[in-house]
């Protein structure tokens, strides 16, 4: 037998069912689940713009349909995200169309500009292999049903974005070369980017309300190692050196982490360690291109606003 | 045919339907892509099409064929006609392929 406040939302939550409707939630549950969804709706809405300026560099037409596909993918889930918002009472014209471009939640990474068809596949092959360690972690643990069933059909598109990261980051690196360089170049500033993307080291977050709720099952360091997990024996096989080792069992950075970062250079400075609020702050600062990749997909908007 | 050559095309079908399309989960030869194939001396020669003219995978796939048969012994050289006439249409699904598809959440 149930004990008899089993119908309490805590009681739900602990026996591991899911929260189904706006009536089952706690006014907590319901302001993480949709500051958890702002995060992945704004990360998917924001790499269509960031991904089409480098899709323009692409090297044959079939490269461009599979980067506009990609793009048309990313758009889609940003859709499932705010689609989801909207229903939990937020507007979506609000917030895709009238936010201010600093208020945005996506990661830093894509304030930095994809400026080649080398950066946009190295981006499949690390930025989209990051969503899929978050995404397949919500998708796997999220305790709200409408977005765990939501991200069925994203998990099969992440993996398309992967495997074109993959095979043209292999392509490259086999060509040799300048190719090959520049290929090596985009790993050198993308890779600590994405490692930070996950965000604060678990030792210093003492409370993740994520958790608690099961928005999401785990942790900003064990995503971390999932990634590192994926990215540097693949990166490894295909001859691109990444700054991290395995060590036993887990992957060990070969850096000050956190460390300070260029934007305009895309250069690390691995000799340069800094703070955590360092990083806070240049987060919160938003990097170079923030207000221009907001804007490709603002800009028109009031412009065709047609009114019933 | 000789039966050398029925064996490895029968091995070439089998590989086939280890491949699967890059965004869906339903093999080649399931999804009714594979329009026809002749074997000879070392050589597969096949015709190819694809769901869409613009199918964003079509690169994808055409590599993950040639990889795949090159891997199989016996066989030294692909040829990959892309044809689209009939146009592909979901008449073209084996019952398998409609099965995976339908499981996956597309109406065919």
């Amino acid at each position: 037998m149930e004990p008899a406040n089993s119908g309490t939302f805590e009681a739900l939550l602990k026996r591991g069912e899911l929260i189904e409707s706006t009536s089952e939630m706690s006014p907590d549950y319901l302001r993480e689940l949709k500051h958890t969804l702002i995060v992945s709706g704004d990360t998917e809405l924001i790499s269509a713009p960031a991904y089409y300026l480098a899709a323009k560099k692409a090297p044959s037409v079939n490269a461009f349909m599979t980067g506009i596909a990609i793009i048309q993918d990313e758009l889609a889930h940003a859709h499932i995200a705010f689609h989801i918002l909207e229903e939990l009472g937020e507007s979506q014209e609000a917030l895709i169309f009238r936010r201010d471009p600093k208020a945005f939640r996506y990661p830093y990474a894509f304030d930095v500009p994809l400026e080649s068809w080398t950066e946009l596949v190295v981006a499949n092959a690390m930025y989209d292999q990051a969503g899929f360690c978050l995404l397949g972690d919500i998708h796997e643990q999220c305790s709200y049903g409408p977005w765990k069933r939501g991200l069925v059909k994203v998990m099969a598109e992440e993996n398309f974005h992967l495997r074109n990261g993959r095979n043209w980051s292999k392509r490259i690196s086999q060509a040799g070369g300048a190719a090959k360089d520049e290929l090596q170049r985009a790993v050198d500033w993308m890779f600590p980017l994405t490692v930070e993307w996950f965000g604060l080291p678990d030792n210093l977050k003492q409370h993740s309300a994520q958790l608690d709720y099961r928005l999401k099952g785990l942790t900003n360091d064990q995503l971390r190692q999932q990634w590192l997990s994926t990215v540097v024996p693949f990166m490894e096989s295909i001859g691109i050196q990444v700054p991290a080792h395995k060590e036993n069992s887990h992957y060990v950075l070969d850096y000050p982490f956190p460390c300070t970062f260029d934007a305009e250079q895309k250069r690390w400075d691995f000799k340069d360690s800094c703070t955590w609020e360092d990083v806070l702050a240049r987060w919160r600062a938003r990097g170079p291109r923030n207000a221009e990749m907001v804007a490709l997909f603002q800009e028109s908007f009031s412009k065709f606003q047609v009114r019933a | 045919m000789t039966s050398l050559a029925a064996s490895l095309e029968a091995r070439v079908w089998a590989a086939l339907a280890e491949i699967d399309d890059p965004e869906m989960p339903v093999n080649l030869v399931d999804l009714g892509l594979i329009y026809g194939l002749e074997v000879g001396e070392g050589t597969v020669r096949l015709r190819l099409t694809f769901t869409a003219m613009g199918c964003p995978a079509s690169d994808m796939i055409v590599g993950d064929i040639r990889e795949r048969l090159l891997a199989e012994p016996g066989i030294g050289d692909v040829v990959i006609d892309v044809v689209w006439d009939p146009p592909w249409s979901a008449a073209r699904l084996t019952p398998d392929g409609r099965q995976a598809l339908q499981a996956w959440g597309l109406a065919v």
